[in-house]
């Protein structure tokens, strides 16, 4: 590789906020037409450093070169202006307007101050055209898929003059086939100069795609070079800094009697046929595309949608669909993988989040606040829910805790089976692996689990069985002994097993 | 597991005193307070201070239930025209002879009833609980007039023993209010039909499925705004002596309102505290009364209501940014 002049160099970059040291003299340099990954856990200094890069926060020390020059006080607005745009996690689309509207908003083509649609829709395809993006520019952006909503974004960036393009986990919730194409994406933005910095907790993606890796713990640069300089192994353990060890337990095979039984489930458009059949202390996994199908399978089993058909049995009783209340009863916890949306009451505290469920469930007329943190504290214990205030507004923790807290508050009410939607969405490492020693001990307590993952490497750690859906059918079935990880990565994307 | 126990429960109370998050308002109180007993003599006067407890009584009683509404996600903008209509239909029927307690619990039936019908249309229809109570606001505005035939209906000395009666010194409306705000404060603290509450006004899909009846409890919410309207209704026309025109409706109504978003209840739910309603509707009765008392134009009145309320609205949401 030749030596391109940096587009980024950050020299010395300290921040702290109160007494909690964010950032310390971290050193690191983005070159045009390379994708350089950003690694860290939770709460390592990622997120600190994308807002001082992009603007949003001042160093307290340290200098920041952007293109060749120093760049000295940083705007959001000036590091726009210097190319430097940000795709954060969450989706910043006006999800009413049509694409070509997002791609050109704010910079509509007029003639005498009226808008000329025609320009604009032709320079938006113009814009996505050129990044190689399939999207009808006259969809509205909020019915199109995450990955195509993140392409969006990214073509509507690149657009406005992007040349180092901040990608904050843009593959977190997507499916193999989805995120393969977030990957192609970025490959087609360093081929035409722009330098990509690429968040994200897959580290086999990261090897993949990354050109060059940064790995940040506790606010330090802890190991920073080429991709292919490491592996696996030795970025987990910088992460870390120690040995993850998540491997499967030995699950011992008393597998009696039926937990869950759904059959010939439809929905009329996501779901056709779906059976599946899940013993006590089983984990069945369900790989399939995630998103559509994935979500509509939480909202029929939870009762938030009623199916066209089909018949849901827990433990050999019949419940019916479309009623939440007599779901919980029947012991079903579904587990949203929306933690956002359909988990979590932002302003709520973690113990209040914590009760909520359980607390309903025993028909608790009264409250009071010091019973309920000690009600609370052994699930805090039990699932290592990590805060720094004594009980803050669960929508103040990191994406971690959050998922910890949300799978306490259900699990802790002893279910008799139970539907996890990506358990481990948008974790680090290390609360990844607590995540799945806590799925193996729901599956040793005798619940039967059925995973909805879209992670192959979570699919053959936690599961028994895998269940293959396409188009929203159950295909095929496999012991998981009897497939390996690359076998169903293909199955995921759609190829044949032979 | 067995660890539970030793849990430092000590260690998760709030640091700051619980009136903090009011500190400002608290001091704008403050404030008006001294300066209004610095300019008049009259303000401090017991008689004054009695006065506008008084007044604000029937103002408090609404917000009270509204607090607890607003913090589950809803809006009832319907509750000064159902005050409208219990003191127009109470009034008629003391006109025509009926008895105290029929009259008083009929009225507060009716206006429960005019309040389930409004959870119903918000919670089964999904129409916006603004629009909704907007259209009834305006229908129970136009039923009032029509039950007093637009006259002034006079119930003579019927109600004074609520109306200007005392116990233990205390006007025995402000006793009511009093009751109803404590009650309100202890249900949204400490029962579950109250943490409920701040679970569907912060996002009702997750309170649905953690097993809380929305419906159930959308609809009692909307049924206690209206108990409570009435029973507010049944106050005013004590205090009055007499329905007539105008009586309650939008202008009673907008007043509630300021209060509850004044003592900082997000109008988006989640939040609220019945202490910031108090807050709020004691701001806005001293700041009328002042304004009374320094015998200013009462036009200025309506603005000083609406400034206090966009200033207080800004200030809420500095005080939010900062955290």
């Amino acid at each position: 590789m030749t030596a391109p002049a940096a587009e980024i160099r950050a020299r010395g970059i300290s921040k702290s906020f109160g007494g909690a040291v964010a950032l310390r003299d971290v050193d690191v340099e983005f070159y045009p037409g390379e994708v350089h990954a950003l690694m860290g856990m939770n709460g390592a200094g990622k997120s600190t450093l994308v807002r001082i890069l992009s603007g949003a926060q001042n160093p307290d020390d340290g200098v920041l070169e952007i293109g060749g020059a120093a760049a000295g006080q940083m705007t959001a607005r000036k590091a726009r202006r210097l190319g430097i745009a940000t795709v954060p996690q969450r989706r910043e689309l006006v999800m009413t307007l049509t694409v070509a509207e997002n791609i050109m908003l704010g910079d509509l083509p007029t003639r005498t101050s009226l808008v000329r649609w025609k320009a604009a829709r032709r320079d938006a395809r113009q814009a996505l055209r050129d990044l190689g993006i399939d999207v009808d520019v006259d969809a509205l952006a909020g019915d199109l898929t995450v990955a195509e909503q993140t392409m969006v974004e990214v073509a509507r960036e690149v657009r406005r003059g992007g040349r180092v393009l901040i990608l904050d986990e843009p593959t977190a919730c997507l499916g193999a086939e989805a995120a393969a194409q977030i990957h192609a994406l970025v490959r087609r933005l360093c081929e035409s100069g722009v330098a990509v910095v690429f968040i994200s907790h897959h580290i086999a993606e990261v090897l993949a795609l990354a050109d060059r890796i940064t790995v940040l713990r506790d606010g330090r640069v802890v190991w920073a070079g080429l991709a292919k300089e490491t592996d696996e192994t030795d970025l987990v353990r910088s992460m870390v800094g120690r040995d993850v060890v998540s491997t499967r337990p030995p699950r011992i095979s008393n597998k009696s009697g039926v937990g869950l039984r759904i059959s010939d489930l439809a929905d009329g458009r996501f779901i056709e046929d779906f059976t599946v059949e899940v013993r006590k202390g089983e984990v069945v996994a369900v790989l399939g595309p995630a998103g559509d199908a994935q979500s509509r399978l939480f909202d029929l089993l939870s009762g938030r949608r009623r199916p066209a058909r089909g018949r849901l049995e827990v433990a050999g009783k019949g419940i019916p669909f479309g009623k939440v209340a007599r779901s919980l009863a029947g012991g079903l916890r579904c587990v949203t993988g929306d933690r956002r949306r359909l988990g979590l009451i932002a302003e709520l505290t973690v113990d209040e989040n914590l009760m909520l469920a359980q607390d309903r469930l025993d028909r608790r007329r009264l409250h009071r606040r010091g019973r309920l943190a000690r009600r609370a504290a052994p699930l805090r214990d039990d699932y290592r829910v990590v805060t720094l205030s004594p009980n803050p507004p669960v929508g103040l923790l990191s994406g971690g805790n959050q998922q910890k807290v949300l799978l306490a508050k259900w699990l802790g009410t002893a279910p008799v089976a139970c539907l996890l939607e990506d358990p481990t969405n948008g974790v680090d490492i290390a609360a990844m692996a607590d995540i799945h020693v806590l799925v193996d001990a729901l599956a040793a307590g005798g619940v039967a689990v059925l995973l909805a993952s879209s992670d192959a490497d979570e699919v053959m750690r936690l599961a028994d069985r895998v269940v293959v859906v396409r188009d929203g059918r159950t295909i095929a079935e496999y012991d998981i002994d009897r497939i390996t990880r690359d076998e169903l990565v293909a199955v995921a994307l759609g190829g044949a097993i032979s | 597991m067995t660890t539970t126990l030793t849990a430092p429960v000590a260690t998760r109370r709030r640091v700051l005193p619980r009136g903090f998050a009011h500190g400002g308002l608290l001091i704008v109180l403050v404030a008006i307070v001294v300066f209004a007993s610095l300019r008049t003599d009259s303000f401090l006067s017991t008689n004054n201070i009695l006065n506008v407890l008084r007044q604000v009584s029937v103002v408090a009683v609404i917000a009270a239930a509204l607090t607890l509404l607003m913090t589950a996600g809803g809006m009832d903008f319907s509750m000064g025209g159902n005050v409208a209509v219990t003191t127009a239909v109470a009034a008629q029927m003391f006109a025509h002879g009926r008895s105290i307690w029929l009259t008083v619990l009929l009225s507060i039936l009716l206006a429960t009833v005019i309040g389930l019908v409004n959870g119903a249309v918000v919670t089964f229809t999904g129409v916006a609980p603004f629009v909704a109570t907007l259209a009834t606001a305006t229908l129970l505005d136009g039923v009032a007039l029509l039950v007093i035939n637009g006259l002034s209906v006079s119930i003579d000395d019927q109600l004074s023993p609520l109306g200007i009666g005392k116990t233990f010194g205390l006007p025995n409306l402000l006793i009511v209010a009093i009751v109803v705000l404590a009650v309100t404060a202890f249900v949204m603290r400490y029962t579950t039909f109250g943490r409920d509450a701040f679970a569907i006004g912060g996002n009702e899909d997750v309170a649905r499925l953690s097993g809380i009846n929305v419906a159930r409890d959308k609809l009692l919410l909307y049924g206690l705004a209206g108990a409570l309207s009435g029973l507010a209704g049944i106050m005013l026309l004590a205090r009055l002596g007499a329905s007539s025109p105008g009586t309650g409706g939008l202008q009673l109504q907008l007043t509630a309102v300021a209060a509850v978003v004044i003592g900082g209840t997000s109008l988006a739910g989640g939040k609220g505290t019945v202490f910031g309603t108090v807050l709020g509707v004691l701001l806005l009765g001293v700041v009328a009364n002042v304004l009374n008392l320094l015998q200013i134009n009462s036009y200025y009145q309506q603005i000083s209501v609406g400034a206090v309320l966009l200033i207080a609205a800004i200030a809420n949401l500095l005080q939010r940014r900062r955290h």
